[in-house]
């Protein structure tokens, strides 16, 4: 089907432009065929969307109004039960508090950092641009399993960060950086910003090259500095960028797993959990309790569309 | 030509993805076929277990014990981590899709009844008239008896040992017999002296993990739990003690708390303690450090000062053969009665090489485990160790064992961090409370 559709709109081009104009109207213009070659192009993705994600996220909304131990799960009465359960759960409260302390440090200063690198790399001046491009871009390709690993060996009580330190004199007794809960949060900030700067990076290398060079030079002519040209000429320009890096990056850390299941386990006690571990310590490893778990999920759900509807308010300034 | 390079590549765009889709669903229909043992043929049994040293490798002893007789006869074992072997039964149980199920899998004794009282379909009973469980300790075939119905064929012994290194004692002045039959109160004593003398100290542990204390409380006999299954964190007499104990030690930097699993072994293997409290597979561990050879002794636990019921004896880990719903129920029963429940072959083959301690009481009469072990100096390790799990008492641990073990986790973290004993644990209690509404 879409092969005709396909064929049809490529022989399109051959007929003289007027056709849809002038004349009886054929059923397939321009317009509905471009539309149609669209469709046919996104049906495929649209249907495994629908089969693997959406009809899950429906079926999870149902799982999440029930109640019940094991495989023996029946809807809630009231319905809302595991909702209103979570309003009293302590060790949730606490992972919705770790995962906000990661998402107000981590972003922000991710964004920025990312922001300067692009700006750097941007230069025309700058020799080996490859090189740093792929360094720093590097890190996200690592798997997640691997570099916490790396970094829990970095980290250790005999690792080479305290070698380091105390090497240089800057402190007396090795620290416990993964025993405490600060010092536990900062490695998995600082994890995330060493995986995820280069990422964000590209994203606005890519916008970068979107400026128009004369812009800048105009502001350069104008006698702007460097920090008013990066200011007032570029990160404007760059507004689409940041919005949509920054509910990217709110969405990622919000639904955040791994950093915090392979560099501490969650722990010391549940002090740098995040939500989707503690979900997953729900369904798996306590006794499972998937209705509960659903519940949770949704609460992430919410959390992520209310921020980036936040974001899209004030990135947009149109009236 | 671009014309149909173009039609092809759109007609590629298009049928891609459908066939990864298609190819995904057939997929998994193979391993229906696969995993699924029912339809199999009748003489081979799937396993899930998870280390290749331990219990994968008693595994295939095992199936070579049973071809002997039944010659027709195979195992497909598949290794499972533990981790992923909990997340598939859990996810397997809840879709319904027992039929994915393999014959036989290992489960850890303290996750059985978690398992067992969740999802009972994942499980066949095992016939008393086919296995004599009457041959195991009670404190061990507890853990996989749910209402009175067996469940589980008790693998390897969680029995708890103190293991030391003969060799720094030795510096210190002290021997083996020092820290037999002690109190804890002696081994901080010792402990101290020990640290003053060598530097070394004499535990290390994970932080945050709650192992010891555990340990600790079934050698009261206690546990986190009563017998209606309520948990008893506040008002238990035996937790407070072997907190109290657990702060000392690392106060009086006896015990030193790392990070990980890793850096607990590697403070063994590298010398960095000087002993170390844990069921008795850690041996596995210990003697993977060959230089230290002949140095290593065992011994039993301390046990609590001022608590009723205290003994000399634990547990901590141990695991059970379980038979699936989905199994070739009479085969997978013969199987284990006559090898894990029945061969003293079987246990005296597996023992020198993997360490792995047999539950059947039988086999502790064996010849093997008279045998002196040359990395602990020529001690009798095996016969001492089935000694001391007769001794073992037996607790409760509930289908709420791993919510009650890390809150007492929590708990303890904040307790070493200065909290307040009775209020960290009385926070763990309500958070235990609240996980069993």
């Amino acid at each position: 089907m879409t092969l005709s559709v396909t064929r049809s709109g490529r022989n399109r081009k051959e007929q003289p432009l007027s056709a849809s104009v002038n004349g009886p109207r054929p059923w397939l213009t321009g317009e509905r065929r471009r539309s149609l070659t669209g469709w046919g192009f996104l049906l495929p993705a649209a249907l495994l969307i629908l089969v693997f994600s959406f009809i899950p996220m429906i079926q999870a909304l149902f799982l999440s109004l029930q109640t019940g131990r094991g495989a023996g799960l029946k809807f809630a009465d009231p319905l809302w039960t595991n909702y209103a359960r979570l309003m009293q759960d302590e060790t949730f409260k606490l992972t919705l508090q770790n995962t906000f302390i990661y998402l107000i440090i981590q972003v922000p200063v991710m964004l920025i950092l990312a922001l300067v690198l692009a700006n750097l790399l941007n230069d025309r001046n700058l020799r080996f641009k490859g090189i740093w491009r792929t360094a720093i871009f590097l890190p996200c390709a690592v798997s997640l399993v691997a570099y916490s690993l790396v970094f829990r060996t970095l980290f250790a009580a005999d690792g080479f960060v305290n070698d380091m330190l105390s090497g240089l004199g800057i402190i007396d007794a090795p620290v416990n950086w993964l025993g405490d809960p600060g010092t536990a949060r900062f490695v998995i900030i600082l994890g995330l910003l060493w995986r995820w700067t280069g990422y964000n990076m590209v994203f606005f290398l890519a916008a970068l090259q979107n400026i128009d060079y004369s812009s800048i030079e105009a502001a350069k002519v104008d006698g702007a500095n460097a920090w008013q040209t990066f200011w007032r000429v570029t990160v404007p320009q760059l507004k689409p960028m940041i919005l949509l890096t920054a509910i990217m990056s709110t969405n990622g850390t919000l639904q955040m797993f791994d950093e915090s299941w392979a560099l501490t386990r969650g722990g010391p006690g549940y002090m740098t959990m995040s939500m989707s571990h503690y979900l997953y310590e729900v369904s798996f490893l306590k006794n499972p309790n998937f209705g509960y778990a659903a519940a949770i999920s949704y609460v992430i759900l919410i959390l992520v569309a209310v921020l980036a509807f936040i974001q899209l308010k004030v990135g947009d300034k149109r009236d | 030509m671009r014309s149909i390079s173009k039609r092809t590549i759109a007609t590629l765009a298009v049928l891609l993805p459908l066939s990864l889709a298609l190819g995904a669903c057939s997929g998994g229909g193979d391993n229906t076929g696969d995993a699924g043992s029912g339809g199999g043929d009748d003489n081979t049994l799937t396993v899930w277990t998870w280390d290749p040293t331990f219990n994968i490798y008693a595994m295939e002893e095992a199936e070579k014990i049973y071809q002997k007789d039944h010659p027709d006869f195979t195992l497909d074992i598949v290794e499972t981590p533990w981790e992923d072997l909990q997340t598939k039964l859990t996810t397997l149980a809840q879709s319904g899709q027992t039929g994915e199920l393999p014959d036989i899998f290992l489960m850890q004794n303290n996750a059985f009844q978690k398992n067992g009282i969740n999802y009972p379909e994942l499980f066949s009973p095992i016939a008393a008239d086919a296995v004599d469980f009457s041959e195991f300790p009670s404190a061990v075939t507890a853990y996989s008896t749910i209402d009175g119905t067996n469940y589980g064929v008790p693998f390897d012994a969680g029995t708890a040992v103190t293991a030391l290194r003969t060799d720094v004692l030795e510096q210190a002045g002290y021997t083996v017999a020092d820290f037999t039959d002690i109190t804890w109160d002696d081994f901080i004593a010792k402990g101290k002296e020990v640290l003053a003398k060598t530097g070394k100290p004499l535990l290390s542990g994970q932080a945050g993990s709650s192992d010891l204390i555990m340990m600790m409380l079934q050698s009261a006999g206690a546990s986190l739990f009563d017998d209606d299954g309520k948990p008893t964190i506040t008002d238990n007499a035996t937790l407070e003690a072997a907190i109290n104990v657990y702060t000392q030690l690392v106060k009086d930097g006896i015990l030193v708390e790392v990070n990980s699993w890793d850096e607990y072994i590697g403070t063994l293997v590298n010398g960095t303690a000087a002993a170390t409290v844990n069921g008795i597979w850690i041996i596995g561990s210990i003697q993977s450090a060959a230089d230290q050879s002949g140095k290593w002794a065992i011994t039993n636990l301390p046990k609590l000062d001022g608590v009723s019921g205290a003994t000399n004896y634990s547990a901590n880990g141990g695991s059970s053969w379980a038979i699936s719903a989905n199994a070739n129920v009479d085969l997978a029963t013969d199987f284990l009665a006559s090898t894990f429940a029945g061969s003293t072959e079987l246990y005296d083959t597996i023992l020198p090489k993997s360490g792995a301690v047999a539950n059947w009481i039988p086999a502790g009469e064996s010849t093997v485990y008279q045998e002196p072990s040359e990395f602990f100096g020529g001690q009798k390790i095996f016969a001492d160790v089935v000694a001391f799990g007769a001794d073992v008492p037996s607790n409760n641990t509930g289908a709420y064992y791993y919510e009650g073990r890390d809150a007492v986790s929590a708990a303890l973290t904040q307790i070493i961090g200065g909290a307040d004993t009775a209020s960290a644990l009385a926070e763990a209690q309500a958070n235990v409370e609240f996980a069993m509404q």
